[in-house]
């Protein structure tokens, strides 16, 4: 199958700058959430940039809304989407990719992210961030979809990995060369969550390291990283990514990797479920600025 | 050996065993690698449940304390067994809880959930409902609403109506926050108007003249019509002190833009 057409050229800090979009800085930022939305609009604390689902901002208006239209003039912003279902094995949704492209010209994100996965199908949705199996034919489509929302949106988008609780008996590629395969074909950036990794190391049983190395790093444009919860009273060790508590140290370790992997990454602290204090993820964050900081006092 | 399913095939059978525990999925295309393939379909089927739920928690909090987390966990599994999810987007999945509900022969002893549900409902649509600037009382005292013939005003896109035969609001109000002493119903139904005040949902019960007259502006009618109708209500009411308190509230803006509101509703 014919490569999806390639998007326009990456905007690059100057084309960004020329627009008036604030580029996303290889530093910590957050995930933006309801309950410290009135905090960061009124208090501007020191982050390095804010990330928050592209479906928030998906209605008319309200409160979400209107105080994005202030915090973008402060900080860097990407729109992390979880709704649009590259994968989905008859449609892509149309109504969903064209508001996203409605709210993605009215917030000018810096980056604009989706998941590699499926959520729904037969127009039923489940919300949720569904495995592909590893297959040519999963492959196929997910590059064809990658192409048809980059043409939709005339931009750059980045994909990224996630958790899964499952694996396919068919299969093709192991994830990561499905990964790194989907971002080559389409000509996307890659989001690592780097969760995701060490997660899917536990709950398929294979060394994350092997994933990270055969990522296609010059491509990786982002990182995530969350808090994920152990499943108990199962035959085997299952991790769930449920963004619910701190990054877990072997994660840190692992995120460590990352960087000198593929160098300084914009890195996101994500935080869904149980919100803390506003305070509890700058204290993440500070944590990744450390390592990003580390890294550079190595290369210097 | 038997060939795999489609990706289209595979797809169908893992999302009709997210929303029924009865449905196979597609378990033999799944590795089971030390649990069953079963087992493992059944964490996404409780995660795509616990994200529904959350949804709904959300959008339903005051039918929550009424009916208690048990009832309401049940109602949610069985509410998207027959309302699956229709979009990608979640801040429209609860639109058709109100009329499940009512459906429910559990809540026949709770007569005025169906209207808890539906106020809750309209809370949502205000939340989410379009930015506007809201015409001040004192721009208001300086406008003639009809310009030769032309209405110069019409309501909020925030603005949402209910008429209800019970004490909603009030039992609203306690179910989201009991306090100490015995709820004292009033013995008439309340007619609620929900609007967004400084990025919250505010709400208020209204006199009947008022609820009359806001009902003919969100029906599209002539503020000559909705004063015959809050007149007929209330032969005192006072059209141009009613939208004064309407503006005071934010529930007006300038513009002759329409003065329907988005919602379905049945008109007088």
């Amino acid at each position: 199958m014919a490569a999806a057409s390639r998007p326009p050229e990456r905007a690059d800090v100057t084309d960004l700058a020329a627009t008036g979009v604030q580029p996303v800085p290889a530093a910590a930022g957050i995930g933006l959430r309801a309950p410290h939305l009135v905090r960061v609009r009124d208090e501007r604390p020191r982050i390095a940039w804010l990330e928050t689902h592209s479906e928030n901002l998906f209605a008319a208006g309200g409160p979400f809304c209107e105080a994005l239209d202030f915090i973008r003039r402060d900080y860097p912003l990407s729109l992390h989407g979880v709704g649009l279902s590259l994968g989905s094995a008859d449609a892509l949704d149309i109504a969903h990719l064209r508001r996203l492209r409605e709210v993605v010209g009215r917030y000018q994100p810096a980056l604009v992210s989706e998941h590699l996965c499926w959520g729904a199908v037969g127009g039923m949705h489940s919300n949720d961030l569904l495995p592909l199996p590893f297959t040519e034919e999963a492959l196929n489509l997910v590059v064809s979809r990658i192409g048809q929302v980059q043409d939709a949106l005339q931009r750059e988008i980045q994909v990224e990995n996630i958790s899964t609780y499952l694996r396919f008996r068919d299969g093709d590629y192991t994830e990561w060369d499905f990964v790194a395969e989907a971002v080559h074909r389409s000509g996307c950036g890659l989001l690592c969550d780097v969760n995701n990794i060490y997660v899917n190391s536990i709950n398929h049983g294979f060394d994350p390291r092997t994933y990270l190395r055969a990522l296609p790093h010059a491509a990786v444009e982002e990182i995530h990283l969350a808090g994920f919860t152990r499943k108990d009273n199962l035959p085997v060790p299952l991790l769930i990514d449920s963004h619910s508590r701190r990054v877990d140290e072997k994660v840190w370790d692992l995120y460590a990797e990352a960087i000198a992997l593929f160098g300084p990454v914009p890195t996101l602290i994500e935080w869904d479920q149980d919100i803390p204090a506003l305070e509890v993820l700058l204290d993440e964050a500070a944590r990744a600025d450390e390592v990003l900081d580390a890294h550079r006092a190595l290369a210097a | 050996m038997p060939t795999a399913p489609s990706l289209l095939e595979c797809q169908r059978r893992f999302m009709a065993a997210l929303y029924a525990p009865d449905a196979a999925g597609p378990v033999a295309a799944i590795a089971g690698n030390g649990l069953e393939p079963a087992a493992r379909l059944r964490i996404y089927r409780h995660s795509s449940e616990a994200i529904h739920a959350g949804a709904l928690r959300t959008t339903y909090p005051a039918v929550l304390a009424l009916v208690g987390e048990a009832f309401f966990e049940q109602c949610v599994r069985d509410y998207r067994r027959g309302r699956p999810s229709r979009a990608g987007n979640l801040q429209g999945f609860g639109q058709h809880f109100v009329e499940y509900l009512a459906t429910l022969s559990e809540t026949h002893t709770l007569p005025y959930l169906p209207d808890v549900a539906r106020l809750e409902w309209l809370r949502q649509e205000t939340a989410l409902a379009a930015d506007a600037e809201a015409l001040s009382a004192n721009a208001l005292a300086h406008t003639s609403p009809v310009i030769e013939g032309i209405p110069q005003i019409a309501l909020h896109p925030s603005v949402r109506l209910l008429a209800s035969a019970h004490a909603v609001l009030t039992i609203w109000r306690y179910a989201m926050q009991p306090g100490d002493g015995r709820l004292q119903l009033p013995y008439t139904g309340e007619n609620v108007v929900s609007w967004r005040e400084a990025g919250e949902v505010a709400m208020a019960a209204l006199d009947a003249a008022s609820f009359a007259c806001i009902e003919m502006l969100a029906c599209g009618h002539t503020l000559e019509n909705a004063n015959a109708a809050a007149r007929a209500a209330d032969p005192a009411f006072d059209l141009a002190a009613c939208l004064a308190s309407f503006a005071v509230r934010g529930l007006l803006v300038a513009h002759p833009s329409g003065l329907r509101v988005t919602e379905s509703r049945t008109c007088p």
